[in-house]
């Protein structure tokens, strides 16, 4: 991967980072996931259960998926150099089968701590809809022009 | 119209409840990494490609950072969960022990939801590594929300690797309704 590492010194509040767009999405994108982690949860596969039984609009793209795409977007953004520290978010509504998701986050607060540099975010999962379903917040660690690399394994805390 | 408290002495105890460390059934696989990544849709060179990892800090091919979340699946001679679905209609083919050893909530709320998650990253599984799992409830209460009372289960977890090291902590939210 060609990748140009970011660095924490040309950051700015206020920026948006590079969106990740996925989909549109499928039940096959929906069942390819159940299968793959063995969640066997019906919302996920048997339309009839999810309308009928759970009242639901339709299958549900899985939020165990979600969090994934929240992850690759900070992970690709921090680079090899950067860690994607923490990342915590709620899921609020739902995104079913026709969905384009887009991943995006928006700087909101850096500083330096043990000769790193720490970048919070805002996050979120909006689809074609426009719904917002899913927003967070995040850490991400950034190494500093001439700084030391940023430390892996991260030190636990 | 008064809710019904599902949040029952009974429940209450549960609260605070620590599972030991439980160990992954398999290995961390190279087939599950790639199954993992292709369903994320994440082509990450470091998941597969062995020459551009060992160029990384890693030193060779990595977990996608969240993978041990879902390293816990059913172990071989255990019951099959999917014999209830076709003697139960309303059995959603999820058990309530959320699959890392934690006793079942006994709620009869029949419908589950993902709530969400906060997790922290320390480190990356690898190939080989056997994942270890700590898991507590750390609450449960419940709120009324629009379309009936919600009860919220909030279960942290350590995830760890062979070695005693920390890959991960999750803070995960589950919704009864």
């Amino acid at each position: 991967m060609t990748h140009q590492q970011v660095f924490f010194d040309d950051v700015e509040i206020g920026q948006e980072i590079p969106k990740l767009i996925k989909g549109p999405m499928t039940n096959a994108h929906i069942m390819r996931w159940s299968a793959c982690m063995e969640n066997w949860h019906r919302i996920h596969y048997d339309r009839a259960y999810a309308v009928e039984h759970d009242k639901l609009p339709d299958v549900l793209v899985n939020g165990s998926w979600k969090q994934h795409v929240l992850m690759q977007l900070l992970k690709d953004w921090a680079g090899l150099g950067g860690w994607a520290w923490k990342v915590g978010f709620q899921y609020r509504d739902m995104d079913i089968p026709g969905d384009i998701i887009t991943a995006w986050g928006k700087v909101t607060k850096k500083y330096e701590k043990g000769g790193s540099g720490y970048v919070e975010l805002d996050v979120g999962l909006r689809n074609s809809r426009g719904v917002e379903s899913t927003k967070g917040a995040a850490v991400v660690i950034l190494p500093m022009r001439g700084g030391p690399p940023v430390p892996y394994p991260f030190p636990v805390q | 119209m008064s809710s019904v408290n599902y949040v029952t002495d009974e429940v209450k105890k549960l609260i605070g409840y620590q599972t030991d460390w439980a160990e992954a059934c398999d290995d961390v696989e190279r087939g599950a990494i790639r199954r993992f990544h292709q369903a994320v849709m994440d082509n990450d060179a470091t998941y597969w490609d062995d020459k551009v990892a060992a160029g990384t800090k890693y030193g060779g091919v990595v977990a996608p950072p969240l993978f041990p979340l879902h390293a816990h699946r059913r172990p071989p001679g255990t019951p099959d969960p999917l014999d209830r679905v076709s003697g139960d209609p309303d059995f959603d083919g999820v058990t309530r022990d959320f699959g890392l050893g934690l006793p079942p909530i006994p709620i009869p709320l029949p419908r589950l939801l993902n709530g969400g998650n906060q997790v922290e990253v320390y480190q990356l599984a690898r190939p080989g590594d056997r994942i270890r799992a700590k898991s507590k409830y750390v609450d449960i209460y419940q709120k009324e929300g629009r379309s009936g009372t919600l009860v919220f289960i909030l279960v942290e977890t350590i995830y760890g690797n062979q070695k005693g090291e920390t890959l991960l902590k999750s803070l995960q939210t589950h919704i009864l309704r």
